[in-house]
């Protein structure tokens, strides 16, 4: 099979166009022209073919580079069609070639992909992850936070000194040294650093009404230092971070990212399996300690209380405390406990409440 | 001959890419990307590149990029490694307690890799551009850029900033007129001053329509790099003149927003088809500088550390 048309040639010399007679010989998988008074022959498997708008263009040589424009319609739709079948055509183009839906389609489930290992197979690698983190990273970051957050509040250095004394009456299975502090704040808080430093906020002491209260809400929050929650939380937002810009191919800004979660340790949302996992934990203080567990749902009314919008529970990081209590009232009704006045708690309570 | 060098000649710049062509290469090198955990990234840059190369034309004739993978993949490694031996230098510094000295070897150095980088993004992206076979060529000089570079970074940081107009004209001047494409030489005649002055004004008149007058301001910027350029060949000019307009400009970023909101993103590719379009086909080629009789001078140039280096650093290609 030959084909015959006409074509433009750039010889890599000049930018004159020269017309010249292409011939395209398939069987001999070879290309020829006359430039001039010289016979050219291109072998098909040295040349490199694209289709450009309108033009068939054949590339040949490296320094310099020739090459053949073919406007011809009819020549490219005949022989195009032969090159690609004998593998004339790059796979990537193969692949540029399969059409809109199919690359929309691609598009979707890459996108559909990302988003699910994003979701359930990340969170799951950044917690495994934590165990090859040492605790002295933890320690670091926690106090670094810590100082920063106490440049802006006020200490009340004797509750603090009372609140103390209350954890170290109950037993609070830390595995860590924990270490409390009472600021003066309006704000109905309190949270765990990951070196052991809790906050709470005069607020929620305001609002607690009962010991088991308390020692609830101490329970829960020193869960998420047994757990590192903290820094559980950190790995998930970095690697979510590291995954994007995998993906993205951009891969600054992983410093920024720790800086910032270093600044908002205190109000890193937890996600709702780590806030169930912690008031599991400050169920169980409570057993432990002898103390009412309907400290936890009473505590939960108080928290409830305090919040004025009402987020829809897939909006928000904490599960509505709706759902916390329902969920710690199936555990109090399925379990047998204990109740033994804890007089010198009750005492360290009321001095607290002052 | 002696005639053309008087007559006028036509030119059109044109870009015909189409939307849904870039979205599949999109779409393809994203896919690649992702399988080969990363490792695609050179061929897919290589790939796109030559994409949007060959759909800009001049006077119906593409252009050609002829950069591959393979050269920007060991760009890369290179590109890499000097980036391993400079927080080498850091890290040896800290080992020796001597903090102050690493961090000032560092910062330096990597201030220096920004002239390198430039210079060898400059030259690379070049030599492997081609219009009708002929390739385009940086000549600049490695250290003479990378001292004009500093100097002009010294004056902009004493004087607070304020000489950063001068220093993007200077260093544009320096790079584009640098710039050979076979036999003709660009050059760039733009003004620090007036560029400060344009600034100047267009900053204080966005403030003044809260924010409006960007677009405005974003043709000025436009027109101040477009209008400045030239090719010469002997006593054969080519000017360039650009036609964009402020409503262009709004109509453009309107419209573009709410193609990519709308597509969550996935409408990028056709957002960006319109925006090389409206650049390229208000461009404007006035002169007598014959197409046909350009000869192949430049070399061919294909290390691509300093394309790799720009890459990573997120710099844009264009100065």
């Amino acid at each position: 099979m030959l084909f015959k048309t006409t074509a433009r040639f750039y010889d890599g010399k000049t930018s004159v166009p020269q017309n010249i007679e292409v011939f395209l010989d398939i069987k001999q998988d070879k290309l020829s022209f006359e430039n001039g008074q010289q016979k050219i022959v291109w072998k098909n498997t040295a040349i490199k073919f694209s289709k450009n708008n309108n033009n068939l263009i054949c590339e040949h040589g490296n320094d310099p580079i020739q090459q053949i424009f073919i406007s011809d319609a009819d020549f490219i739709k005949k022989t195009y069609p032969i090159l690609k079948s004998k593998g004339h055509q790059h796979w990537y183009d193969g692949l540029v070639n399969l059409g809109f839906m199919n690359h929309l389609l691609i598009a979707i489930s890459l996108l559909a992909l990302i988003g699910l290992s994003y979701v359930y197979v990340l969170p799951w690698v950044a917690e495994k992850a934590v165990t090859i983190i040492p605790e002295s990273y933890d320690n670091e970051i926690g106090q670094l936070a810590f100082n920063e957050e106490m440049l802006l509040n006020k200490i009340d250095s004797s509750k603090t000194k009372t609140l103390n004394q209350f954890a170290s009456e109950l037993k609070l299975n830390n595995k860590k040294k924990l270490k409390f502090t009472v600021v003066n704040s309006d704000i109905v808080n309190a949270y765990a650093l990951p070196d052991g430093n809790i906050v709470v906020f005069t607020g929620i002491l305001n609002a607690l009404q009962s010991t088991e209260e308390l020692a609830g809400l101490l329970g829960h929050e020193s869960s998420h230092v047994n757990n590192r929650h903290s820094m559980k939380m950190l790995c998930r937002n970095l690697s979510g971070y590291l995954f994007i810009s995998a993906i993205l191919g951009d891969a600054n800004g992983v410093m920024a990212i720790i800086g910032d979660n270093v600044n908002s340790l205190n109000n890193l949302s937890f996600s709702r399996k780590f806030e169930t996992e912690a008031d599991n934990d400050g169920y169980t203080v409570l057993i432990k300690n002898n103390l009412n567990p309907e400290g936890m749902t009473k505590l939960f009314t108080r928290l409830k209380e305090e919040e004025t919008i009402d987020i829809p529970e897939f909006l928000s990081s904490h599960p509505v405390t709706d759902e916390r209590i329902k969920e710690i009232q199936k555990r109090i009704k399925s379990g047998k406990h204990n109740t033994i006045d804890n007089q010198k708690l009750t005492f360290l309570f009321q001095k607290i409440k002052e | 001959m002696e005639n053309s060098v008087s007559e006028l000649k036509n030119y059109e710049l044109d870009y015909k890419g189409k939307g849904e062509d870039l979205f599949g290469i999109t779409i393809v090198n994203w896919l690649l990307t992702a399988v080969t955990l990363g490792f695609y990234y050179p061929w897919a840059k290589a790939k796109r590149l030559q994409y949007l190369y060959s759909n800009t034309t001049l006077n119906d004739e593409p252009f050609a990029f002829h950069g591959t993978g393979k050269e920007m993949f060991k760009g890369f490694i290179k590109a890499l490694l000097i980036f391993a031996a400079l927080y080498g230098v850091l890290f040896l510094f800290l080992y020796l307690e001597m903090p102050g000295m690493g961090l000032i070897l560092f910062y330096l150095g990597f201030l220096a890799i920004f002239p390198i980088a430039i210079h060898g993004a400059y030259r690379y992206r070049m030599s492997r551009t081609s219009w009708r076979g002929i390739r385009f060529g940086y000549r600049g000089d490695r250290k003479e850029f990378t001292l004009e570079f500093f100097k002009n970074i010294g004056l902009t940081i004493i004087t607070l900033g304020i000489y950063g107009s001068w220093m993007t004209i200077n260093l544009r001047r320096y790079l584009l007129g640098n710039i050979r494409f076979g036999n003709t030489e660009f050059e760039y005649e733009g003004d620090g001053g007036e560029y400060f002055v344009m600034n100047l004004k267009n900053y204080f008149l966005t403030i003044f329509t809260l924010g409006i007058y960007i677009f405005w301001w974003q043709k000025e910027l436009f027109e101040y790099y477009v209008n400045n350029l030239s090719v010469h060949k002997g006593k054969e000019n080519l000017e360039f003149r650009s036609k964009v307009t402020g409503g262009g400009f709004l109509k453009l970023s309107i419209v573009n927003f709410f193609i990519v909101i709308f597509t969550l993103g996935l409408g990028y590719s056709w957002a960006f088809t319109r925006n090389m379009k409206y650049f390229l086909s208000n461009i404007e080629l006035e002169g007598n500088l014959c197409l046909d009789t350009i000869t192949q001078t430049e070399a061919n140039y294909n290390d691509a550390t300093g394309e790799d280096l720009e890459d990573a650093l997120d710099m844009d290609f264009v100065l």
